[in-house]
């Protein structure tokens, strides 16, 4: 019974419409169901804007989170089944970065005060890791793969942690105490990234001889 | 204070009995409201809890400028004692957060120390008036708000500050157990604000109670809170527990966390930006979906009433 259940669990967490409907579910929570129960609140833009980034910056998160699960947990089946959708989640975090550009824009709302807000560090920041994430992710498909290589390509995704690092920084600084929420999601990240580069090393240095071969594939998988 | 900085007195314009003509029903009104008042309540107990008649000092009427609606003036607060999002003070501040009695220690260097309960304070200080004031957050945006209290100016008279003191630091209360915020310790609870005690005896400088003639809510900063209109929002300290007469400038809570974001004078001024944003404009809270930007003025349109305050000041030094 437990078996059966887990297995269709797996099931589920493998399926590409379930993980499509939890990240378009996340739009349709955070901001098109608020528009419509008024939740929006006196400053609805703003709300859009803060709501749309913090989407983005977590689902970043979350598939940067993948390849350390893998790592820490190689025979969790429904983490390999999570794997499955690293292309969707990642393309998602840069769709709602797109869409939480395209707030800020209505928010300045005229061409000056936009060119205004493009002189602040603050949006530089910002803007440099959504930038990396559009190239990532217009790059996340198979013609992209075989036309780079599967190494150089593998080589581009790293950047990933450096928007990661960027859009942390953005989010933490975006608001006055906003370092309260990023945290989290830093020491999330940082913990389990270090966990999974801790993992292989600490085995390979406990059974030297056994473990190589598995210990080099675990390294070089993709982040 | 010699007549000629006493332009924000009445322009001749509106001296005239036009306004109170248009507004004669409501002074029958609120005769008649008065009448029945004082048959029912001893004259002498009359508590503020009961609401505050529009008595809108004239000076303050802010001519041609749209009130915002009661309701986004009560559902969008910066009060990072309840949380850090706009909702959350109006869903957290009142959960059983007593707010009456409530009493105020007013000391420092001052002949008349004392602590007194909000309402006997109002009771002193009054009669309430109504003002009209604009509010510009340091975030860029802003509001219109007739906040009903006194002039800050009264309560210092009141405490007679002693000649050494040269600020007014005000601090909110302090109750962690009650107060979800006040848990963290990323920031150095309780709330403290500070004005030079000029700018405090400036006749802008305001101490609310009410508002749009009710109570403060909770989540506006009940019972009593400074209002200081040509400031940036977050110098007006909410919920007020002590109001001290100081010799230095007071440590405050923004310019302690961040001194390179939040000067301790935060005058509204649209020709120094924050530094991850501009403040040359401001969004109009309720003002529609896109079309509600407007600019923002130096002083926050105040400049007349307080700009002889920084004479010879460097704004961009003292921001």
């Amino acid at each position: 019974m437990a078996s059966f259940q887990m297995k269709f669990l797996i099931k589920v967490l493998a399926n590409k419409l379930f993980a499509l409907a939890v990240l378009v579910g996340a739009g349709i929570w955070l901001l098109i169901l608020p528009a419509f129960t008024g939740e929006l609140g006196a400053n609805p833009l703003e709300k859009l804007l803060h709501q749309s980034g913090e989407i983005a910056v977590w689902t970043l998160g979350a598939v940067l989170a993948l390849s350390p699960l893998r790592v820490l947990f190689p025979e969790s089946r429904s983490v390999s089944a999570l794997n499955r959708h690293r292309r969707t989640i990642g393309v998602s975090a840069c769709v709602y970065g797109l869409m939480h550009f395209g707030f800020h824009l209505l928010y300045e709302g005229d061409a000056q005060a936009i060119t205004r807000s493009f002189s602040k560090p603050f949006i530089w920041v910002g803007l440099a890791g959504l930038s990396i994430l559009l190239v990532l992710a217009l790059t996340s498909n198979n013609f992209s793969i075989r036309k780079l290589g599967g190494r150089n390509w593998k080589r581009l995704h790293r950047l990933a942690y450096l928007a990661a690092a960027l859009l942390i920084y953005h989010q933490a600084i975006a608001g006055k105490g906003h370092w309260q929420i990023a945290r989290w999601l830093l020491f999330a990240l940082a913990s389990l990234q270090t966990a999974g580069v801790t993992k292989p090393l600490m085995m390979k240095l406990r059974r030297p001889r056994r473990t190589i071969s598995i210990l080099g594939a675990a390294a070089t998988s993709p982040p | 204070m010699n007549c000629a900085h006493r332009s924000w007195d009445l322009p001749d314009s509106a001296v005239t009995p036009e306004a109170y003509y248009l507004r004669r029903r409501e002074f029958l009104r609120l005769f008649g409201l008065g009448l029945a008042a004082s048959a029912v309540l001893p004259s002498t107990s009359r508590s503020a809890s009961a609401g505050f008649p529009d008595s809108l000092n004239p000076n303050y009427k802010l001519d041609g400028v749209k009130l915002t609606q009661e309701d986004l003036v009560t559902s969008y607060n910066n009060f990072y004692e309840w949380g850090l999002a706009k909702d959350q003070p109006k869903e957290l501040a009142n959960r059983g957060w007593k707010t009456r009695p409530w009493s105020v220690e007013i000391g420092g260097l001052c002949a008349n120390p004392r602590k007194i309960d909000v309402d006997e304070l109002i009771q002193l200080l009054g009669p309430v008036e109504r003002r009209n004031y604009r509010h510009r957050c340091v975030e860029a945006w802003s509001m219109v708000i007739p906040w009903d209290g006194f002039p800050l100016a009264k309560l210092v008279d009141f405490a007679q500050p002693k000649p050494e003191a040269r600020f007014v630091k005000f601090t909110s209360f302090f109750d962690p157990a009650n107060c979800p915020g006040q848990r963290s310790r990323e920031f150095p609870w309780p709330y403290t604000e500070g004005l030079t005690l000029q700018e405090a005896m400036n006749k802008l400088a305001f101490i609310a109670v009410g508002l749009y003639g009710k109570p403060l809510r909770n989540q506006n900063g009940a019972p009593l809170r400074l209002v200081v209109p040509w400031k940036y929002g977050f110098k007006s300290a909410k919920s007020l527990a002590k109001i001290e007469f100081v010799p230095e400038q007071p440590m405050t809570l923004w310019n302690e966390l961040a001194p390179n974001e939040y000067g301790f004078y935060a005058n509204v001024n649209p020709t120094v930006d924050h530094p991850r944003w501009s403040q040359k404009a401001e969004r109009v809270i309720g003002a529609g979906f896109l079309s509600g930007k407007q600019p923002t003025l130096m002083f926050n349109g105040y400049e007349k009433q307080v700009a002889h305050l920084y004479a010879g000041m460097d704004l961009r030094k003292n921001f």
